[in-house]
This record gives structure tokens, sequence and C-alpha cells, in this order.
């Protein structure tokens, strides 16, 4: 069952080099890769964020609902938070289910500079949430969060995968121990122009274990 | 952007400008020239003004003029503001135009729309128009060259409609750029305005202000220029500080815990 196709020939832009992927329903990625190789670049694409990227060279994002988490919360400081979930869609009760879903119960009327980091990242996921994506598009969720807080941030993801098991994730990270937990297929991206020098689907999260231990000790291999 | 920064307190207010009026006061007193009046004189060229219907004739004239010519050029120089902003092509077209107009005096506007158009009420306003256009797009060219990438990405990601984008995303941002815009523009309309309706109307501040001219009555004039300087603080008051304290509310909020 084809969902999204990446055919990276068309790119046109000179961080990315070929990149040919197929998404589909259920995939979990996690898009590992050396900062500044572009896995945000890949994401933005994705996305249909990066004007210099024709639209062909993405085959069938108009029919996804995509819910995009940036590394910044991204929601309008001068909005509530419920406000900022019906902007993406959401009627007032919805926006405020999806809210308590992720910890914020009673957070709606509050402000974005209002809340922690930790807290604007959840409400921001929630407002993913709230577009029923078809497509989660994470960008590095867990940077700048104490152990604590990225745990629960993790467990909460997974959470939300498992209850929607038709819904696809890529998550990029730097970190393979996130992998471990949410992923159950891998990306590596690596090289000048980039490549996705792995894409191996694992059936099971726990075998993403093997999986890392075979990347590690491959030559070249390198996350930061 | 904000301009209460530079705010002295207000007490400041209620000891320099009585002692301003004490002072005139003096000095009308010892010079006892009618091209001196006392305040109190002032004070009662005013109370007349405003019992014959005169003041209230000549001012609502002035700012019908002011509130047409100021609501044009908001709407002209914000739509031109923000294509500037956003497209190197336009810029490129206008600016051009623009540092001509900036430098071009306002007399030569006024006088040009006369000539050309006659002395009417379109001329008059076009000519304040022109005057203020100019300013507006540049300070909202600032305010649209500074509008955060990011959340126009999260906008298109999230399919915000053109309305939710213009609302909800650019409004916000380039708001203290219009208050901005609107300040400047409030105080350079009045101006203009009086000279519009000096050199070319037969009603308003203006015009009041040419015929007391032509007697030498400075009563008059500082009369009618205290009910200006009244009604321009008014609107300060009533109208802009409010409605920025409105808008500004969600840039100091309370941290939450939790």
């Amino acid at each position: 069952m084809l969902e999204l196709q990446i055919a990276g020939r068309s790119f046109g832009q000179p961080v990315l080099g070929e990149v040919f992927a197929t998404i589909e329903r259920g995939d979990r990625i996690c898009l590992l890769g050396p900062s500044g190789i572009g896995k945000t670049t890949l994401l933005n694409a994705i996305a249909g964020l990066d004007k210099a990227i024709p639209a062909e060279a993405i085959i069938g994002r108009e029919k996804l609902r995509v819910g995009y988490l940036f590394q910044e919360h991204r929601l309008l400081p001068w909005r509530t938070l419920n406000a900022n979930l019906r902007l993406a869609g959401a009627n007032h009760e919805e926006a405020e289910e999806h809210l308590a879903s992720v910890g914020l119960k009673g957070y709606g009327h509050y402000l974005p500079d209002q809340l922690s980091l930790g807290m604007a990242r959840r409400a921001a996921l929630a407002r993913c949430l709230a577009v029923k994506p078809d497509l989660l598009l994470l960008d590095e969720p867990f940077a700048s969060l104490d152990p604590v807080m990225a745990g629960e941030l993790k467990a909460l993801i997974a959470g939300i995968l498992d209850t929607n098991p038709g819904m696809a994730m890529i998550c990029v990270t730097h970190d393979g121990g996130d992998a471990e937990i949410l992923a159950n297929r891998l990306w590596y991206l690596n090289g000048q122009p980039a490549r996705l020098q792995w894409d191996d689907v694992v059936g099971e999260p726990r075998l993403i274990n093997d999986l890392l231990g075979r990347l590690r000790n491959s030559e070249g291999f390198d996350l930061v | 952007m904000s301009s209460h920064s530079g705010r002295p307190p207000a007490w400041s207010y209620w000891v320099v400008l009585p002692s301003f009026v004490l002072f005139w006061a003096l000095v009308a007193w010892f010079l006892k020239s009618p091209l001196l009046p006392t305040p109190l004189n002032v004070l009662d060229t005013l109370l007349r003004e405003s019992a014959s219907g005169e003041l209230w004739h000549h001012l609502s004239a002035t700012l019908a003029r002011v509130i047409v010519a100021f609501v044009l050029a908001m709407l002209l120089g914000t739509a031109i503001g923000i294509v500037m902003g956003r497209s190197r092509t336009t810029n490129a077209l206008f600016d051009p135009m623009l540092v001509l107009l900036l430098n071009l005096p306002a007399l030569v506007t006024i006088i040009l729309m006369y000539v050309w158009f006659g002395l009417v009420e379109v001329a008059a306003v076009m000519a304040v128009v022109i005057n203020k256009v100019p300013n507006v797009a540049v300070t909202v060219r600032e305010g649209a060259r500074s509008l955060d990438f990011r959340l126009e990405e999260m906008a298109t990601v999230y399919d915000f409609t053109r309305w939710q984008r213009f609302r909800e995303v650019w409004v916000p941002q380039l708001f203290p750029y219009l208050m901005a815009a609107t300040r400047g523009g409030l105080a350079l309309i009045w101006k203009i305005v009086l000279v519009v309706e000096l050199l070319g109307r037969s009603d308003g501040i203006g015009f009041q202000l040419h015929m007391a001219f032509q007697v030498f009555d400075v009563a008059a004039i500082l009369a009618y220029s205290l009910a200006f300087i009244a009604v321009v603080q008014l609107i300060e008051l009533a109208i802009l500080q409010p409605l920025e304290r409105h808008s500004s509310r969600w840039r100091q909020p309370e941290t939450a815990h939790a």
C-alpha cells in the first residue's frame, strides 16, 4: 500500500542528493545522520516547505494530512493554545481533547509564552494531532529537554503511534536510543550531497537494537 | 517600539505645563500688547467660538478630512509596504518612486493638486494622502521584511487560508509598525491638513487660522491651536493607547507552572 514516494532525482538543490524512498502506513522511521547533513531539509521537502524542490519530487503528498513538530514550538504567541489548535483545524472541544491527550488538560486558555519548553513542545504535538495526521514529522523532538521530560515525551509519542496504527512517522534525531524506543525503520542520511545510505525496515521496534549495533560497527557511521 | 519607554512620570505634566501658563500670563501682563493675549483672553475666545458653534463647525471639517485622509493613506501605504517587503521586484519598481515622494515638499503636492484638479475637496484629501503614503509604506515595509519565516512555514504546513495568514500571522507581527505609522501619520496629517485648508478650503481650522492671521487676531490663533492640541491628545488617550495596551497583552503573560 503506497503512501508517499520521494523521488529525489529532481531535488535540484545542493544539500540533498538523490533520495528515493517509499513511506507506508504504520512506518515509524527514525532519520539519523550527522548535523547539517540535510535531515531538516529532507523533512521540509516532504512537508512541501522547500520552494527549491519541485512538487513532483514528492509523490502523493497532496493526499496526506501532515502534522509537523518543528524544532521550535512555532505556536502563535498571541493566540491561546486552544485557538492555535483550532487554526490547525480542530473545533473547541477537539482542541481541549488533544491538549488533554498530551497532558495539558485545562491549559487551553494559556498563551504559549506562559509554558515551559517541555509543555510548549507537547502543545505543539497536540497541534500536530489536531490535523488528524496520516504522517507525523518530528524534527528533533527531544532536543534540549532534560532526560525525564524527554522520556515522558518519548512515551507519549510511542503511545500516540500505538493507538493510531495507520499513522506514519518520520522522526529526526541524533540519538540512536530514541530509535530503539520509537522506530520500526531506520534511515541514515550522509554524504555530499546527502543520500539515504541505509534504509532498513525492521518488523518490530526491539529488532532496531540489532540493526543499530550493526550500523555502529559499519565504516563511516557518524551520528554527530 | 513602545512609545511609553521614554515617557516621563505623569506629575511632570502637572508641574511644567501650569508653570508655562503662569510664565505666559506674566509676560503678557507685563507687555500689555494685543500681539500676546493673556491665557484668560485665549480661554475667553475659545469659549465664545465654542458657544457660537464656529469652533465645532471648523473642528469637525478638519477632523473629517484627517480621518478620510488617514484611513486612505494607511490602507494604501500598508498594502504597498507589505508587497514591497515581500517581493524584491516590486521593491525595485517602487523604491525610486518612494525616495522621490519622501523628498517632495508637502507644499508642492498641495499646490499641484489644487492647480490640476481645482480647489475641491478631492484635491485637498488627495494631497494629504500622497504626502503620507510613502511614510506608511516605508514603515510597514520594514515590518514585512522582518516577518518570521518560521511562522510562515507553520502556516503553510497547517493550511492557513490567505485571510488567516494575514489576520493571525502577519497583522500581530506588523502591529508595532502599524502603530508607529499611525502615530507618525496622525501627527503629519494634522499638520498637512491645516496647510491644505489654509491654501484652498473655506472651512476647517486651517481656514480659520488664515482668517485670524489676516487681522492679526492672535487670541483666535491660540484658541484654535489649543482646541486642536486637545483633540489630538484625546485621540491618543482614548483610542491609540487603549488599542496598544489591548493588542500587546500577550507580550508579558505570567508564567504557568506544571
